[in-house]
């Protein structure tokens, strides 16, 4: 469970002080499927990146599953984003020299599991996501669609809890944009906590709960029952 | 991460550059492949001197006399004679196997219508066994030569190829200052070939014959072959203190000249020179390293989103530096093998045509190796905690 208290965030650019997040309390429990929306500037990237303990908040707790991480250290923040969340991006982010395979085994390499476990592990994941015959090819190889599997492979080789995801449909046809999202929603029931950011309402109207974020602030929260 | 993984990942950045990575390493190739020569050329060249100038009289060592300064700090020459009795004495003490006397002559050696400037030195028979003269045609000198003041000479190997080729020369006379001595016998040369600088011809004569013609002590230098080298010194001191003793010597001493002493020296001059050399060529090393460092701070500039990711992934700011000091000291690494690859091919031909053998030790080899991957990290630490110290957001939002 994430819960976010009075996070502010300022970003200080010379003698500049930019607030971007102004006292977000949040709390995102387990198994929610969360869109987080916004203009551009909204801040909705800041607040990513703090969810997923790739920045940390100028003032404010962040707790994760009860536990303040709030003065942890680099090195512990980094075990964190390797066990615990698993991002996907609207660019990809993959390594464009290696096989689909490696790119969905990196996370395993920076948590020290052996070879074989990685390859083992990573083959399950491409087969999750129905890449099952793309296993050795290279990103150039793939369609974006397929890139973004793999991406999304890659963010759940780990088993962790969050999937981070930001503008993950922005380079995609609106065809294929729907698929990825179906994926979501399926990795969704099976349990894990989808975090969306977008600006695309169409994809917002997968979560269960959208948050709107204006000026660095929660304007609106609308929640689906259904 | 483990660091074979770490070395894949450094390979394939390697070979995804090739021509990159060929001209990084290049400085790494061609500073170490030109110590690496270096170092072989003078150990090759140091090994042949050795060889020639003091694997032969190994065992032996030589005495001399030594004046010491008057009140004016002027040194007196002033040489004592010694004899056969002095000899027989030395030969007596423990670790002596031959105490050798010799003087010297020289002169017109005439034979026909051929004149050739001879060296001449004076010998007993001890000398024979003492310097391994191998006898080629007709006999040593005997007792009896030595005793009744014989006019006897033998000439070397070399001066007889030389100046009489295929004649034969055994029992003729020759003339040498005006006076007859028949040739009795060819011995072979103790010195090389390549250091047969003199253009004279050298020969052996009894020492008392030397001593009448010349006018000169029977015995003017006193050498000592010992029974092992690891004594010899101690031998030598031995024998020149008991030396000065008998002569009663208080104006100057007995001493030796150990060829040990002078190899020491000579082999301390050639590693000093080799060394000198070998630093000037080690500063395109340092050039090379300089190039390694440039071109990774480029990769990392180029790679800003790479990092970005494992460091989103979970990498930690160790693994990064990891990472890229591995890169480097893989290009260094890489780069020091080929040229120590080079290098061998080099001294390899080098060694048809050359008249000694360059020579690489195992040990050259692997400080070569172990220095060059050296030079990857002291350069490469640089570029690496650049990468390591990049913020996450940053480097993924870097275009």
């Amino acid at each position: 469970m994430i819960k976010l208290i009075n996070v502010s965030k300022v970003y200080v650019n010379g003698s500049l002080k930019v607030p971007v997040l102004h006292d977000i309390n949040l709390e995102i429990d387990d198994g929610e499927f969360v869109a987080i929306m916004g203009p551009s500037g909204s801040g909705k990237s800041t607040l990513m990146n703090i969810i997923g303990f790739l920045d940390k908040p100028t003032s404010g707790t962040y707790e994760l599953n009860g536990t303040k991480i709030d003065s942890f250290h680099e090195n512990e923040l980094a075990k964190l984003r390797n066990q615990h969340v698993g991002f996907v991006f609207q660019q990809y982010f993959l390594f464009p020299r290696q096989s689909a395979l490696k790119n969905v085994a990196a996370p395993l390499v920076y948590a020290n599991v052996s070879r074989r476990k990685r390859e083992q592990k990573a083959k399950e994941m491409l087969e999750k996501v129905g890449l099952e015959d793309r296993v050795n090819h290279l990103p150039n190889e793939l369609s974006g669609g397929q890139k973004q599997r793999v991406a999304i492979a890659r963010a759940l080789v780990n088993d962790p809890e969050i999937i981070l995801a930001d503008e993950p449909t922005g380079a995609l046809d609106t065809q294929t944009g729907k698929q990825i999202m179906d994926l979501f929603k399926r990795l969704n029931t099976e349990g894990k906590t989808i975090i969306v950011v977008t600006h695309e309402a169409e994809v917002a109207k997968y979560a269960e709960r959208v948050i709107h974020l204006r000026d660095g602030k929660i304007t609106e929260e609308r929640r689906d029952t259904a | 991460m483990n660091i074979v993984e770490n070395f894949k990942i450094a390979l394939s950045s390697i070979w995804n550059h090739k021509i990159r990575s060929f001209l990084t390493m290049l400085g790494i190739i061609i500073g170490v492949c030109a110590v690496i020569i270096i170092v072989a050329f003078g150990t090759g060249a140091k090994n042949q001197m050795t060889e020639e100038l003091f694997s032969a009289d190994k065992n032996i060592i030589e005495l001399y006399y030594e004046p010491f300064p008057d009140e004016t700090g002027e040194a007196v020459w002033t040489e004592p004679e010694l004899t056969e009795q002095d000899l027989a004495e030395i030969q007596q003490l423990p670790g002596v196997k031959v105490a050798m006397g010799t003087n010297y002559g020289w002169g017109t050696l005439t034979h026909h219508d051929r004149q050739i400037e001879m060296d001449i030195t004076g010998v007993g028979r001890e000398y024979f066994y003492g310097r391994k003269i191998t006898l080629l045609e007709g006999r040593y000198f005997t007792k009896m030569d030595i005793d009744n003041v014989n006019r006897v000479i033998m000439i070397d190997d070399f001066t007889k190829e030389k100046w009489f080729r295929d004649e034969d020369v055994v029992g003729e006379i020759v003339d040498i200052q005006g006076n007859p001595y028949k040739i009795v016998g060819v011995y072979e040369s103790t010195i090389p070939p390549e250091y047969r600088w003199s253009e004279s011809g050298e020969a052996l004569m009894p020492r008392t014959t030397v001593s009448l013609m010349y006018f000169t002590p029977e015995i003017t230098n006193m050498a000592i072959l010992g029974e092992s080298p690891e004594t010899l010194a101690e031998t030598a001191e031995l024998a020149a203190t008991r030396l000065t003793e008998i002569k009663q010597l208080d104006d100057g001493m007995f001493t030796y000249w150990s060829m040990d002493e002078w190899e020491a020296e000579f082999e301390s001059f050639y590693n000093t020179i080799t060394l000198f050399i070998g630093s000037i060529a080690g500063i395109s090393l340092l050039v090379g390293g300089i190039g390694v460092m440039n071109i990774m701070l480029v990769s990392v500039t180029e790679r800003t989103r790479e990092i970005g990711l494992r460091k989103a992934i979970g990498a930690t700011r160790m693994r990064i530096l990891v990472q890229f000091l591995i890169e480097a000291m893989t290009l260094t690494l890489l780069g020091g093998l080929i040229g120590i690859l080079i290098a061998y091919l080099i001294t390899f031909a080098a060694g048809q045509i050359l008249p000694f053998k360059p020579v690489i030790s195992p040990s050259v080899v692997v400080i070569g190796a172990s220095f060059s991957a050296l030079i990857g990290i002291v350069f490469g630490i640089l570029p690496a905690n650049k990468a390591s110290k990049l913020h996450p957001i940053d480097a993924l939002r870097y275009e």
